[in-house]
C-alpha cells in the first residue's frame, strides 16, 4: 500500500491560506456572548432611544417653532449610528474583560488561528452585533420620523464601518484595560463626550466656527454625517471625505489590533 | 456532675459583657453611613465625575440643538431653565444608584449580613442607608452645579427651595433605592428597573421642556411624576418660576419620604427578601 494514501488520523491538521473553520468557530462563540441577553441588550438602547426622540420632540414642540418631525428626522439616523458604536464596542470591548478575568480567552488563544483571522472575527462579530441593534432602533424610530432612504449604499458602507470602527476600539480596549473601572472611565470620558459632540443633535454648520473646527478633528462626526446623508441625504462634509476618513480609520486600528493579537500584548504572559 | 441553677457561678465579664446601647446605637450608625459613603467615595470617578460628565453633555446636547430656537422659558434662557432641572436628574439617579447598588451587591456577593447581623434597629439600618445615599445625590448635585457654572447663568431666587427639593428628592430616591435592592435578585432585575422605571421617569419629568407649556393631556401626565414636583421646586429655587404648585410639591415630597421609610422600616424589621 502506498504510504501517501494510508489515512492518519493523527497527522497535523492541515489549513489553506485561511482557517475557515476556526474562523467560523470563533465567530460562532463570539456572537453567543454578543446575543447571550439580546432581549435586553435590543429593547434597553430601543427603549432609551425612543426616549430621546420623545424628548426632542415635545422639547421643541412646546418651547419653539421648529418642525419636530424635521427635528427627529435629523436626530434620528445619528442616534441608530449611536446605537450601532455601543453596542458594537460592547460585543468586543466587555467581552474581553470578561474573557480575560475568567481566562477564557486562552481558547481563543491557543487555537491554531492567526492574528489577523482572530483581528477580522472580532471586527465582524462586533460589526454584526452593532448592525442588529442599530436595525431595532431604526425600526423604532419609524414611529416619530417619516422613512426616508436617500442613498442606501451609503447608508450601508457607513453602518458597517461604524460598527467596525468602534468594535476595534473595544478590542484594544478589551486588550489595554485591566480593571473595569478604566474601560468604564475611557468609556464615559472619552468616547461618549465625542459622540454626544459630533453632530448628532444639532447641525455643525450652526455652530460657531471655533466648534465647526474642532468638530471636524473627530472621526465620529464623519461618521455620522456619512450615515445621515444615506438616511436623509444631507450632509454637512462632502460623503467621499467621510468615506475616505472611515476607510482610513479602519485601516490604522485594524492594523493596530492584529499587531496587538499578533505580539501577545497583555494577553500573552 | 451537676449544676445547681439556683447558685450560678459569679462570672466576672470584664470588658467582655454585652455592650449597652442608649435609645439609638449611636457608633452603629455612624459606621454603616460612613461605610456607605467610603463606598462610593472610593470611586468617585465613576460615582460623582462621570454624572457630572454626562450632565454637561445633556446640557451642551439640549442647549446646541434647541437653544437657538427658544425664546425664553419661564421667563429666563433656556439654558438656566434647563440647568436646576439636570441638576436635579443628576441628584435622583445618584442617590437611587447608591442604595440600589449598595443593597443588590451585598446581596449577590454574600455580604448582606454585614448589615443584617449587627445590633442596628430595622429603624437605625433604614436612616443609614438613606443618609448614604442622601450624601451621593447631594455631592453629585453640588458637583454637577459648580462645573455648570461657568457655561450657565444660575443665580438663586430662593436658596431653602434649592436645599429643601435636593435634600428630600435624594432621600425619597435613595429609599426606592433601598426598596429596588431589595427586591432585585439579579442584576438584570435593576438595570430592568433603571431602564424602563427610573430613566423614564427622569427623562419625563419637565426638566427639558415646561410642563405648562404641553397639552392638557401630557400636563396631568407629568403631574403624575413625583419626580415633576422635585424638578419643578427645585427649579423654582433657582429661577423664581414654578410650572406646578408649590406647596403641592412640599407636601407630596414630605408625605412621599414618611411613606417610604416606614415602608423601609417595615421590610427591613421583616427581612422581607432579605432573611431566609
Amino acid at each position: 500500500m502506498d504510504a501517501a494514501t494510508i489515512q492518519n488520523p493523527l497527522r497535523a491538521r492541515r489549513f489553506g491560506a485561511v482557517n475557515w473553520l476556526g474562523c467560523a468557530h470563533l465567530l460562532r462563540r463570539q456572537f453567543k456572548s454578543g446575543f447571550a441577553d439580546w432581549h435586553y441588550t435590543i429593547l434597553g438602547p430601543v427603549i432609551s432611544n425612543a426616549l430621546y426622540l420623545l424628548l426632542f420632540a415635545v422639547a421643541s414642540s412646546s418651547l419653539t417653532r421648529l418642525d419636530p418631525k424635521a427635528l427627529v428626522g435629523f436626530i434620528a439616523p445619528g442616534l441608530i449610528c449611536f446605537a450601532i458604536a455601543e453596542r458594537a464596542f460592547e460585543v468586543s470591548g466587555a467581552n474581553l474583560i470578561f474573557e480575560k478575568h475568567h481566562n477564557t480567552h486562552t481558547d481563543w488563544l491557543m487555537a491554531p488561528l492567526t492574528a489577523t483571522e482572530r483581528a477580522a472575527c472580532f471586527a465582524i462579530s462586533s460589526t454584526l452585533g452593532g448592525m442588529t441593534i442599530g436595525a431595532a432602533v431604526g425600526l423604532m424610530t419609524l414611529l416619530f420620523a417619516r422613512p426616508s432612504l436617500s442613498a442606501p449604499g451609503a447608508l450601508l458602507f457607513f453602518a458597517v464601518a461604524t460598527g467596525m470602527m468602534h468594535g476595534l476600539i473595544g478590542t484594544l480596549l478589551g486588550i489595554w484595560a485591566q480593571k473595569w473601572d478604566q474601560y468604564t472611565a475611557l468609556h464615559t470620558f472619552v468616547l461618549l463626550p465625542l459622540a454626544f459632540l459630533s453632530g448628532v443633535f444639532a447641525p455643525v454648520q450652526q455652530m460657531p466656527e471655533a466648534a465647526q473646527a474642532l468638530i471636524r478633528l473627530n472621526p465620529i462626526f464623519y461618521l455620522i454625517d456619512g450615515f445621515r446623508y444615506g438616511m436623509i441625504g444631507e450632509a454637512a462634509a462632502d460623503p467621499m471625505v467621510s468615506a475616505l476618513v472611515a476607510i482610513g480609520m479602519n485601516a490604522v486600528l485594524f492594523w493596530w489590533v492584529h499587531r496587538w493579537f499578533r505580539t501577545g500584548y497583555r494577553l500573552k504572559s | 456532675m451537676s449544676f445547681s441553677p439556683s447558685a450560678p457561678a459569679p462570672v466576672d465579664h470584664g470588658n467582655l459583657g454585652p455592650r449597652r446601647y442608649r435609645t439609638i446605637n449611636w457608633v452603629g450608625l455612624w459606621t454603616l453611613y460612613s461605610k456607605e459613603v467610603r463606598r462610593f467615595m472610593s470611586v468617585a470617578t465613576q460615582t460623582i465625575l462621570a454624572p457630572m460628565v454626562t450632565t454637561l453633555l445633556f446640557l451642551a446636547v439640549f442647549v446646541l440643538a434647541l437653544g437657538h430656537a427658544v425664546d425664553q422659558v419661564g421667563g429666563v434662557a433656556y439654558m438656566s431653565f434647563l440647568a436646576p432641572g439636570l441638576i436635579m436628574m443628576a441628584i435622583a439617579q445618584n442617590g437611587f444608584a447608591n442604595t440600589s447598588s449598595s443593597i443588590l451587591i451585598s446581596k449577590i456577593q454574600g455580604n448582606i449580613v454585614d448589615l443584617l447581623m449587627p445590633p442596628l434597629s430595622p429603624l437605625e439600618r433604614t436612616v443609614g442607608m438613606a443618609a448614604g445615599g442622601l450624601t451621593r445625590g447631594l455631592v453629585v448635585g453640588i458637583a454637577t452645579w459648580v462645573a455648570m457654572l461657568p457655561f450657565a447663568e444660575m443665580p438663586i431666587a430662593h436658596p431653602v427651595f434649592v436645599a429643601y427639593h435636593a435634600i428630600m428628592a435624594s432621600l425619597m430616591m435613595s429609599l426606592i433605592g433601598v426598596l429596588a435592592g431589595v427586591w432585585a435578585e439579579k442584576f438584570d432585575h435593576m438595570a430592568a428597573i433603571t431602564n424602563f422605571v427610573v430613566t423614564p421617569a427622569a427623562f419625563l419629568s419637565g426638566a427639558f421642556y415646561s410642563a405648562a407649556r404641553l397639552p392638557p393631556f401630557w400636563e396631568q401626565v407629568a403631574h403624575a411624576n413625583p419626580l415633576f414636583y422635585m424638578i419643578d421646586g427645585f427649579r423654582y429655587g433657582f429661577i423664581g418660576h414654578a410650572d406646578g404648585s408649590l406647596t403641592a410639591g412640599i407636601l407630596i415630597m414630605l408625605g412621599a419620604n414618611a411613606f417610604l421609610i416606614w415602608l423601609t422600616w417595615r421590610l427591613f424589621a421583616t427581612g422581607y427578601h432579605l432573611k431566609a
